[in-house]
């Protein structure tokens, strides 16, 4: 089937192809060799564990070589492959083609397949007694990746999409090349014709894309973990071990979910357009939605752990969020979001493989919790209304109703399409989500410091009140003054709760890793952790509720009465090039560009003006565009980072060309063509030591050249050449020009100068020498004919809390981990 | 009755109320002709009228631009952006409003475009809002 297409490199393909048949099957069989293993009456007899572990070893081998040959293709540009042709290009930077890998579905889901064999490795080497059935679950969700990209024809149906897939079998060439398909010739010398790809999107070439993806995907990967020893731990009759080997993979699995999400916050916030930092995009939501059923499921597990309590909310929530992650795959990936998110996924053939996914693993959870329900270790006991376990349980039940708010709220479309229904999702979703979550948030926030005060068991010292109570008024004051001075207390009163709850959640955590520091030191991790986590409600709520708008401008045309009425903010500012204009406490000017292809860059001067016009800072703004004709255009952000705040600007409407127009023919177009581009020209006598004035600003003649010379023109004998030269003052700023005046064989000519940063043209066109003085004629560009730029400016103060409230955070994960392993040894 | 039941009923109760207060909030995609009875802010699902003319003019006021959407009833209306121009609008194949009536012209608060791209099947899809997101 290969012959007859020249230049075509057929073998890392079909090597690609082989090794994703055998990571499937390596996949398929390790699943069944270890429910062997599990099964196996005699649990000394090992063979059926050592030939799971080949299998796996099989598929992992696999797994890294299409990543191999995945590679090679990308890198050496062999477009002949779709993968390669739709996600790079020629031009695309070492670094950036690791970004091509996840722009296409099938690299994501190789990475995720990637990071699940290196856990399933990291398990087979450190689960012990629990290898057999834990590897047997993870197997089989390796079988269900590594299936997603089989790319195989099975009764009529293609199965998952591979990446090695050619050109010519993923798009009708000679449909969309009708030549093809009369010149057979030419058809078989295709690839001439392909010489290079569509590149990148530009808004992943950014290094925030470079390592957010896998980030993201090791979170996501992780969750298989605990749900494995969940699993595990309901099969093997083994309920009350499970939990303590679960817990640190759970950690790990939130503290690299949460990095990630937030990595991917921060890569929206830099180069994205939407201003801010959060959007409730489903996208968005999708990752986020696993991470708060987990981060309440570790919370319910040491509950358990410590107490016996709480078994039945600690199974379903880390069962359940391993479910989430599948459904939130199949949210984004089988193209069912539609009209809601801005997000470019489209169904690639995988809808009921996806649901499939879900289903399977939903029901595996299901009938195990049914088959075994009535040996459930529920407790009947009851606990202690002053216990720290009872209240950590209601903390993660309000996580997990967080948590349902966002799947009932972004799953409107999958309703639509399974009651067929026609709702729309919510008009104004980004409040009726901030809305809903802040109120959660002020419940589990203030969960988070009371729970500190408490004890496991029981707590009836009337003193630990006491001290409760004191640090509450404490984060009564402390808040009273933030939400004053920020300004919070113009928008609802639930987000002034969130910051009550966030302060008095750091303020006891803060308590608590005093504590720790005087010798509890295990208590560190959850206390630094918790800190963390305040922190980024305080930065979050300050920063997105108290966000301004620097660029209102209400200067525009009247568009009658009834645009007026509304009195919406106008939130678009437009710049002429080098005109200063007033923008808040800014002197703003964009005085130019800078091209690195395919980046425009405008440079945006601001200058901080104090009360007594005198400028207290200055700096330089580069929002820039790129005018991709196959992504269309794209504006990326730039952003002044303060301590306390950060300012944040982005060119909303710029007239700039699309990146494969041809350049104007700038050349070719005569004088008169020239000068339509200007106003009447407007001729003016004068002396050296003269002033002419204009529209923007003045010039002084400051003496004449008499060797002025012009390119290629060689003056003899009687001919004369004289550059007038000028000093123009415009906008702030001096330039220079010398526009000459030239006697050549009797006749006169004269060339003008162009200053384009100040909008002129120069001509000096006539000599005077009976009054002693010459002819400066200057042309006026009109403002219709300047170069301008359209932006929006928006401040953010004390953003910076939200970032290094997820670094802390991350910091606690971190030292929780260790300090649970630890116990692991120990015990 | 255990602690745990009653916050097990409690988390049904604000469960359901979330269901409840998420579905009074939504509504279906609307058309121009329900929007005129409506003072609240609808989305509407339609094409970008290529035959009438857009108006954008930067100079003139850099936060006014308007065009002409054919809704899924063919009811054709103006539609008032009080934002720049998004690039490649005249690109776009479906828009969704989101916005309300103001005697006759729509006034719309967000949009939210799908153009084809040039070179993919694939849709390409762009929201632009007239204010920033408030909370």
């Amino acid at each position: 089937m290969n012959t007859g297409f020249n230049g075509e490199h057929l073998l890392p393909g079909q090597l690609g192809q082989l090794f994703i048949i055998l990571s499937f099957t390596g996949a398929l069989l390790a699943a069944i060799c270890y429910y062997f293993a599990t099964t196996e009456k005699n649990q000394l007899n090992n063979s059926w564990q050592r030939m799971g572990r080949i299998a796996f070893y099989i598929n992992t081998a696999s797994v890294v070589g299409i990543g191999v040959c995945l590679f090679y293709i990308i890198y050496n540009h062999l477009f002949e492959y779709h993968y390669a042709w739709e996600h790079s290009s020629k031009s695309l930077p070492v670094y950036y083609i690791i970004s091509s890998y996840w722009e296409g579905q099938e690299g994501s889901f190789w990475l995720w397949c990637f990071w699940q064999a290196v856990l399933g490795n990291i398990l087979i080497w450190k689960a012990k007694s629990w290898e057999r059935p834990v590897m047997t679950v993870v197997s089989l969700s390796q079988v269900l990746l590594a299936s997603m990209l089989l790319g195989v024809q099975i009764f009529g149906a293609r199965i998952g999409s591979s990446p090695f897939i050619l050109l010519r079998e993923a798009l009708d060439l000679k449909v969309s090349a009708p030549i093809f398909a009369t010149r057979p010739d030419l058809y078989k010398n295709y690839l001439t014709y392909i010489t290079d790809g569509n590149g990148l999107n530009p808004l992943l070439q950014n290094y925030w894309m470079v390592i957010h993806p896998p980030t993201l995907f090791l979170g996501f990967a992780s969750m298989v973990v605990p749900f494995a020893y969940a699993i595990a731990g309901l099969w093997q009759k083994r309920y009350k071990e499970w939990v303590k080997p679960a817990i640190s993979y759970a950690l790990f699995a939130v503290m690299v979910l949460g990095t990630g999400v937030i990595m991917g916050s921060f890569w929206a916030y830099v180069s994205l357009n939407f201003g801010g930092f959060w959007a409730w995009d489903p996208v968005e939501n999708a990752a986020l939605i696993p991470w708060l059923t987990l981060i309440g499921g570790v919370h319910v597990m040491i509950v358990y752990k410590n107490t016996g309590h709480s078994f039945f909310t600690a199974m379903f929530l880390v069962l359940i969020s391993f479910i989430l992650v599948l459904y939130a795959s199949f949210l984004t990936r089988s193209g069912v979001l539609g009209n809601t998110s801005v997000h470019s996924f489209t169904d690639e053939g995988m809808f009921w493989h996806l649901v499939v996914d879900v289903v399977l693993f939903l029901a595996i959870a299901l009938v195990l919790v049914i088959v075994r329900w009535k040996e459930l270790p529920i407790s009947k006991k009851e606990e202690d209304t002053y216990s720290r376990e009872f209240w950590m349980f209601v903390g993660a039940v309000f996580l997990a109703l967080s948590c349902l708010q966002l799947v009932i709220v972004t799953s409107i479309p999958v309703w639509n399409s399974m009651f067929k229904t026609n709702i729309a999702s919510p008009t104004n979703a980004v409040t009726l989500y901030n809305v809903f979550q802040a109120g959660f948030a002020v419940v589990v926030t203030l969960l988070v410091g009371t729970t500190q005060f408490l004890k496991y068991k029981k707590t009836d010292s009337t003193k630990v009140w006491i001290k409760a109570a004191v640090y509450f008024v404490l984060a009564l004051a402390i808040t009273a003054l933030v939400v004053y001075v920020s300004g919070i207390y113009h928008i609802r009163v639930v987000f002034s709760l969130v910051m009550l709850g966030a302060v008095f959640a750091v303020l006891s955590n803060i308590r608590v890793l005093v504590d720790a520091f005087k010798g509890k030191i295990k208590l560190a991790g959850s206390a630094v952790a918790h800190i963390g986590f305040g922190l980024i409600m305080v930065g979050a709520v300050i920063a997105a509720g108290t966000s301004k708008v620097v660029s209102i401008n209400n200067t525009g045309e009247d568009y009658g009465a009834a645009f007026d009425q509304r009195n919406d903010p106008k939130e678009n500012i437009l710049l002429y090039k080098n005109r200063p204009i007033k923008m808040g406490d800014y002197v703003v000017t964009y005085v130019g560009d800078s091209i690195s292809m395919p980046n425009h860059y405008f440079k945006v001067d601001y200058k901080l003006m104090s009360a007594d016009g005198k400028v207290k800072e200055e700096f330089m703004l580069k929002p820039n565009s790129q005018a991709n004709s196959k992504m269309g255009l794209v504006s990326s952000p730039d952003t002044k980072h303060y301590l306390f705040h950060d300012l944040y600007t982005h060119v909303t409407m710029a007239p700039i060309r699309m990146d494969d127009e041809p350049q104007q023919a700038g050349a070719a177009h005569s004088e008169a063509d020239d000068d339509k581009n200007y106003d009447a020209p407007v001729p003016h006598e004068v002396a050296i030591g003269d002033t002419i004035r204009f529209r923007e600003g003045f010039m002084i003649l400051t003496g004449l050249d008499k060797n002025a010379k012009v390119e290629n023109i060689k003056l003899s004998g009687n001919d004369i050449a004289v550059g007038a030269q000028l000093k123009i003052f415009s906008n702030g700023r001096s330039y220079d020009a010398e526009p000459i005046f030239m006697i050549k064989d009797g006749r006169g000519f004269d060339f003008a100068r162009k200053v384009d940063d100040a909008g002129l043209k120069l001509r000096f066109s006539r000599v005077l020498p009976d009054k002693g003085k010459v002819e400066i004629t200057v042309y006026q560009q009109p403002e219709s004919k300047k170069t301008f730029i359209v932006m929006k400016a928006i401040e953010f103060p004390y953003i910076n809390f939200f970032w290094s409230g997820t670094i802390i955070m991350v910091i606690g994960f971190l030292l929780s981990i260790f300090r649970r392993n630890k116990e692991l040894k120990t015990t | 009755m255990k602690k745990s039941s009653i916050i097990g009923l409690v988390a049904i109760a604000i469960a359901i109320a979330v269901i409840i207060a998420t579905y009074s909030k939504s509504s279906s995609y609307s058309s121009f002709a329900e929007a005129k009875n409506v003072k609240s802010d609808i989305q509407i699902i339609g094409h970008l009228d290529k035959q009438k003319q857009m108006y954008y003019d930067a100079r003139k006021d850099a936060n006014y631009f308007s065009f002409y959407v054919r809704d899924t009833d063919k009811t054709v209306c103006k539609v008032i952006l009080t934002a720049p121009k998004p690039q490649d609008f005249e690109r776009s194949e479906q828009i969704v409003l989101t916005g309300h009536m103001e005697g006759n012209d729509f006034h719309a608060t967000k949009i939210l475009m799908k153009c084809p791209s040039k070179y993919k099947q694939d849709q390409v899809e762009t929201t632009v809002s007239a204010k920033t997101s408030k909370i």
